[in-house]
Protein backbone atom coordinates (compact mmCIF):
# COMPACT_ATOMS: atom_id res chain seq x y z
CA UNK A 1 0.00 0.00 0.00
CA UNK A 2 3.16 2.54 0.74
CA UNK A 3 4.05 2.09 -2.89
CA UNK A 4 0.35 3.57 -3.80
CA UNK A 5 0.12 6.19 -1.36
CA UNK A 6 2.40 9.31 -1.20
CA UNK A 7 3.77 10.78 2.22
CA UNK A 8 1.75 13.99 1.65
CA UNK A 9 -1.58 11.72 1.51
CA UNK A 10 -0.41 9.47 4.65
CA UNK A 11 -0.12 13.16 6.44
CA UNK A 12 -3.09 14.26 4.96
CA UNK A 13 -5.31 11.40 6.41
CA UNK A 14 -3.14 11.58 9.80
CA UNK A 15 -4.58 15.69 9.82
CA UNK A 16 -8.25 15.07 8.85
CA UNK A 17 -8.41 11.90 11.06
CA UNK A 18 -7.10 13.66 14.02
CA UNK A 19 -8.99 16.76 13.56
CA UNK A 20 -12.39 14.83 12.74
CA UNK A 21 -12.13 12.59 16.02
CA UNK A 22 -11.37 16.00 18.41
CA UNK A 23 -14.24 18.18 16.73
CA UNK A 24 -16.67 15.07 16.63
CA UNK A 25 -16.31 13.67 19.84
CA UNK A 26 -14.34 15.79 22.05
CA UNK A 27 -15.96 19.42 21.00
CA UNK A 28 -11.82 20.83 20.64
CA UNK A 29 -10.63 23.24 17.98
CA UNK A 30 -6.95 22.34 17.31
CA UNK A 31 -4.24 24.00 15.74
CA UNK A 32 -1.40 22.03 13.86
CA UNK A 33 2.58 22.29 15.52
CA UNK A 34 4.94 22.74 13.14
CA UNK A 35 7.69 22.05 16.07
CA UNK A 36 7.22 19.54 17.98
CA UNK A 37 9.00 20.02 21.27
CA UNK A 38 9.51 17.21 23.44
CA UNK A 39 6.84 17.48 26.33
CA UNK A 40 7.53 15.29 29.30
CA UNK A 41 6.32 13.13 30.85
CA UNK A 42 3.66 11.92 27.86
CA UNK A 43 1.19 9.43 27.92
CA UNK A 44 1.89 7.32 24.83
CA UNK A 45 0.06 4.83 23.00
CA UNK A 46 0.25 1.91 20.28
CA UNK A 47 -1.34 -0.14 18.55
CA UNK A 48 -0.28 -2.29 15.96
CA UNK A 49 -2.22 -3.37 12.92
CA UNK A 50 -2.54 -6.49 10.59
CA UNK A 51 -3.31 -5.71 6.87
CA UNK A 52 -1.75 -5.04 3.68
CA UNK A 53 0.80 -3.87 5.04
CA UNK A 54 1.31 -4.25 8.65
CA UNK A 55 1.98 -1.42 10.57
CA UNK A 56 1.38 0.42 13.97
CA UNK A 57 -0.05 3.63 14.84
CA UNK A 58 1.52 5.51 17.56
CA UNK A 59 -0.10 8.97 19.65
CA UNK A 60 1.49 11.03 21.92
CA UNK A 61 -0.62 12.88 24.70
CA UNK A 62 0.69 16.09 27.04
CA UNK A 63 -1.08 14.75 30.48
CA UNK A 64 -2.82 18.04 30.67
CA UNK A 65 -4.40 17.48 27.24
CA UNK A 66 -5.21 13.79 29.09
CA UNK A 67 -6.96 14.25 31.33
CA UNK A 68 -8.86 17.34 30.33
CA UNK A 69 -10.37 14.89 26.97
CA UNK A 70 -11.04 12.61 29.90
CA UNK A 71 -13.32 14.93 31.96
CA UNK A 72 -14.91 16.17 28.12
CA UNK A 73 -15.47 12.43 27.21
CA UNK A 74 -17.24 11.11 30.13
CA UNK A 75 -18.78 14.88 31.08
CA UNK A 76 -16.14 14.99 34.88
CA UNK A 77 -15.05 18.33 36.14
CA UNK A 78 -10.84 17.44 35.44
CA UNK A 79 -10.26 17.57 39.20
CA UNK A 80 -12.39 14.81 39.95
CA UNK A 81 -10.95 12.32 36.87
CA UNK A 82 -8.81 9.44 38.05
CA UNK A 83 -5.71 8.42 36.29
CA UNK A 84 -7.27 5.17 35.07
CA UNK A 85 -9.93 6.97 33.55
CA UNK A 86 -7.74 9.50 31.85
CA UNK A 87 -5.78 5.98 30.31
CA UNK A 88 -9.04 4.79 29.04
CA UNK A 89 -9.77 7.95 27.23
CA UNK A 90 -6.54 8.01 25.67
CA UNK A 91 -6.77 3.97 24.61
CA UNK A 92 -10.13 5.05 23.27
CA UNK A 93 -9.42 8.24 21.40
CA UNK A 94 -6.00 6.40 19.76
CA UNK A 95 -8.41 3.74 18.51
CA UNK A 96 -10.69 6.20 17.40
CA UNK A 97 -7.78 7.95 15.36
CA UNK A 98 -6.43 4.67 13.89
CA UNK A 99 -9.45 3.15 12.54
CA UNK A 100 -9.92 6.72 10.74
CA UNK A 101 -6.65 7.12 9.51
CA UNK A 102 -6.87 3.30 7.88
CA UNK A 103 -10.12 4.14 6.81
CA UNK A 104 -8.94 7.08 5.10
CA UNK A 105 -5.69 5.86 2.92
CA UNK A 106 -7.71 2.40 1.98
CA UNK A 107 -11.34 2.36 1.97
CA UNK A 108 -11.52 -1.07 0.43
CA UNK A 109 -8.58 -3.09 2.61
CA UNK A 110 -9.28 -5.09 5.97
CA UNK A 111 -6.82 -4.53 9.03
CA UNK A 112 -7.40 -5.49 11.94
CA UNK A 113 -6.37 -3.68 15.11
CA UNK A 114 -4.92 -5.02 17.97
CA UNK A 115 -6.02 -3.32 21.14
CA UNK A 116 -4.46 -0.25 21.92
CA UNK A 117 -1.93 -0.14 24.86
CA UNK A 118 -0.26 2.39 26.77
CA UNK A 119 3.87 1.94 26.29
CA UNK A 120 6.84 3.36 28.02
CA UNK A 121 7.23 7.09 26.45
CA UNK A 122 10.08 7.29 23.84
CA UNK A 123 8.76 5.04 21.09
CA UNK A 124 7.20 8.09 19.06
CA UNK A 125 10.81 9.07 18.00
CA UNK A 126 10.89 6.54 15.53
CA UNK A 127 8.72 7.51 13.04
CA UNK A 128 9.62 9.41 9.76
CA UNK A 129 8.53 12.99 10.02
CA UNK A 130 6.24 12.98 7.19
CA UNK A 131 4.02 10.52 8.62
CA UNK A 132 2.93 12.04 11.78
CA UNK A 133 1.14 14.86 12.64
CA UNK A 134 0.93 17.10 15.64
CA UNK A 135 -1.77 19.68 16.80
CA UNK A 136 -2.14 21.97 20.05
CA UNK A 137 -4.97 21.25 21.56
CA UNK A 138 -5.09 24.05 24.12
CA UNK A 139 -4.04 21.54 27.20
CA UNK A 140 -0.59 20.63 25.41
CA UNK A 141 0.01 18.90 22.06
CA UNK A 142 -1.12 15.70 20.52
CA UNK A 143 1.29 13.77 17.96
CA UNK A 144 -0.13 10.98 15.76
CA UNK A 145 1.96 9.06 13.90
CA UNK A 146 1.72 5.78 11.84
CA UNK A 147 4.28 3.60 10.81
CA UNK A 148 4.28 0.78 7.88
CA UNK A 149 6.08 -2.65 6.97
CA UNK A 150 7.69 -4.81 9.82
CA UNK A 151 7.46 -5.29 13.34
CA UNK A 152 10.16 -3.76 15.30
CA UNK A 153 10.41 -4.57 19.12
CA UNK A 154 10.29 -1.75 21.50
CA UNK A 155 10.47 -1.76 25.14
CA UNK A 156 6.67 -1.72 26.02
CA UNK A 157 4.47 -1.91 28.82
CA UNK A 158 0.81 -2.73 29.44
CA UNK A 159 -1.03 -0.40 31.09
CA UNK A 160 -1.96 -1.90 34.57
CA UNK A 161 -3.88 -0.16 37.34
CA UNK B 1 -42.12 6.65 23.99
CA UNK B 2 -38.95 5.51 26.03
CA UNK B 3 -37.04 2.82 25.31
CA UNK B 4 -34.72 0.12 26.59
CA UNK B 5 -30.53 -0.01 25.44
CA UNK B 6 -28.01 -2.29 26.25
CA UNK B 7 -24.84 -0.81 25.12
CA UNK B 8 -21.51 -3.78 24.99
CA UNK B 9 -18.06 -2.23 24.46
CA UNK B 10 -14.99 -3.23 26.40
CA UNK B 11 -14.06 0.41 26.88
CA UNK B 12 -15.57 1.73 29.56
CA UNK B 13 -15.28 5.00 28.80
CA UNK B 14 -16.69 4.64 25.63
CA UNK B 15 -19.98 3.01 27.33
CA UNK B 16 -19.85 6.14 29.18
CA UNK B 17 -19.70 8.11 26.20
CA UNK B 18 -22.22 6.38 24.67
CA UNK B 19 -24.74 6.36 27.27
CA UNK B 20 -24.42 10.54 27.95
CA UNK B 21 -24.90 11.29 24.22
CA UNK B 22 -28.24 9.24 23.72
CA UNK B 23 -29.27 11.10 26.96
CA UNK B 24 -28.01 14.55 26.20
CA UNK B 25 -29.10 13.85 22.56
CA UNK B 26 -33.09 14.09 23.76
CA UNK B 27 -33.62 10.94 22.98
CA UNK B 28 -35.49 8.92 25.88
CA UNK B 29 -34.66 6.11 27.44
CA UNK B 30 -36.26 4.44 30.12
CA UNK B 31 -33.38 1.82 30.80
CA UNK B 32 -29.71 1.32 29.72
CA UNK B 33 -27.62 -1.68 30.21
CA UNK B 34 -24.32 -2.01 29.76
CA UNK B 35 -21.91 -5.17 28.64
CA UNK B 36 -18.17 -5.57 28.02
CA UNK B 37 -18.42 -8.18 25.39
CA UNK B 38 -20.32 -10.19 23.65
CA UNK B 39 -20.84 -13.04 26.24
CA UNK B 40 -22.01 -10.62 29.08
CA UNK B 41 -24.25 -8.83 26.64
CA UNK B 42 -26.05 -12.39 25.75
CA UNK B 43 -26.10 -13.03 29.67
CA UNK B 44 -27.80 -9.63 30.25
CA UNK B 45 -30.26 -10.66 27.36
CA UNK B 46 -31.39 -13.44 29.25
CA UNK B 47 -33.26 -11.64 32.35
CA UNK B 48 -33.46 -7.94 30.75
CA UNK B 49 -35.64 -7.47 27.66
CA UNK B 50 -34.42 -4.02 25.05
CA UNK B 51 -35.48 -2.58 22.87
CA UNK B 52 -32.15 -1.83 20.89
CA UNK B 53 -28.48 -3.42 21.35
CA UNK B 54 -25.61 -0.95 20.32
CA UNK B 55 -22.26 -2.91 20.10
CA UNK B 56 -18.84 -2.74 19.20
CA UNK B 57 -16.72 -5.38 17.22
CA UNK B 58 -12.98 -5.19 18.11
CA UNK B 59 -13.55 -6.98 21.82
CA UNK B 60 -11.91 -9.66 23.73
CA UNK B 61 -13.75 -12.96 24.27
CA UNK B 62 -17.03 -12.87 22.17
CA UNK B 63 -16.54 -10.24 19.99
CA UNK B 64 -19.41 -7.98 17.61
CA UNK B 65 -19.46 -10.42 14.91
CA UNK B 66 -20.37 -13.79 17.31
CA UNK B 67 -22.33 -11.40 19.17
CA UNK B 68 -24.30 -10.79 15.73
CA UNK B 69 -24.14 -14.27 15.05
CA UNK B 70 -25.59 -15.77 17.98
CA UNK B 71 -28.28 -13.18 18.32
CA UNK B 72 -29.17 -14.03 14.53
CA UNK B 73 -29.14 -17.59 15.88
CA UNK B 74 -31.39 -17.52 18.88
CA UNK B 75 -34.99 -17.29 17.77
CA UNK B 76 -36.20 -15.05 21.30
CA UNK B 77 -33.36 -12.31 20.17
CA UNK B 78 -33.03 -12.19 16.48
CA UNK B 79 -36.15 -9.41 16.78
CA UNK B 80 -33.88 -7.23 18.31
CA UNK B 81 -32.18 -4.48 16.14
CA UNK B 82 -28.58 -4.29 16.66
CA UNK B 83 -26.61 -0.99 15.48
CA UNK B 84 -22.89 -1.52 15.15
CA UNK B 85 -20.57 1.35 16.04
CA UNK B 86 -16.84 0.54 14.98
CA UNK B 87 -14.04 2.69 13.72
CA UNK B 88 -13.90 0.60 10.65
CA UNK B 89 -15.56 2.56 8.21
CA UNK B 90 -14.78 0.08 4.60
CA UNK B 91 -17.70 -0.77 2.61
CA UNK B 92 -16.21 -4.56 2.65
CA UNK B 93 -16.79 -4.36 6.67
CA UNK B 94 -19.94 -3.01 6.67
CA UNK B 95 -21.48 -4.87 4.08
CA UNK B 96 -20.30 -7.90 6.12
CA UNK B 97 -21.89 -6.73 9.45
CA UNK B 98 -24.61 -6.26 7.80
CA UNK B 99 -24.85 -9.82 6.40
CA UNK B 100 -24.48 -11.24 9.57
CA UNK B 101 -27.39 -9.17 10.98
CA UNK B 102 -27.23 -5.71 12.17
CA UNK B 103 -29.70 -2.98 11.55
CA UNK B 104 -27.78 -0.38 11.28
CA UNK B 105 -24.27 0.96 11.59
CA UNK B 106 -22.51 4.12 13.40
CA UNK B 107 -18.90 5.12 12.39
CA UNK B 108 -16.65 5.99 15.03
CA UNK B 109 -16.03 9.28 15.16
CA UNK B 110 -19.93 10.49 15.38
CA UNK B 111 -21.54 13.18 16.15
CA UNK B 112 -24.70 12.77 18.87
CA UNK B 113 -27.08 13.60 16.35
CA UNK B 114 -26.15 11.02 14.20
CA UNK B 115 -25.86 7.82 16.59
CA UNK B 116 -29.98 9.87 17.59
CA UNK B 117 -30.91 9.12 14.16
CA UNK B 118 -29.38 5.74 13.79
CA UNK B 119 -31.15 4.62 16.85
CA UNK B 120 -34.37 6.49 15.45
CA UNK B 121 -34.40 4.88 12.14
CA UNK B 122 -33.65 1.43 13.14
CA UNK B 123 -36.13 1.77 15.63
CA UNK B 124 -38.90 3.27 13.59
CA UNK B 125 -39.12 6.01 16.16
CA UNK B 126 -40.01 9.57 14.38
CA UNK B 127 -36.89 12.23 14.25
CA UNK B 128 -37.49 15.36 15.15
Amino acid sequence: MTDRLKETTIHAALAAAVTDVLESMFFIETFEESSESPEAPATEVEIRFDGDPPGRFQMRLAPEAAQCFAADFLGEDAGSVSERQSADVALELANMICGAVLSRLESSACFRLDSPRIVLAGGLAEAAEASRFTVETGNGRLTAAIQWGGRTCLATAEYVS
Amino acid sequence: MAYRVLITDDSPAMRSFVRRVIELSGFELSACFEASDGAEALAVLRTEWVDAILTDINMPGVDGEELLRRLAADEMLRGIPAIVISTDATPNRIERLMALGARGYVTKPFRPESLRAELERTLGAPCD
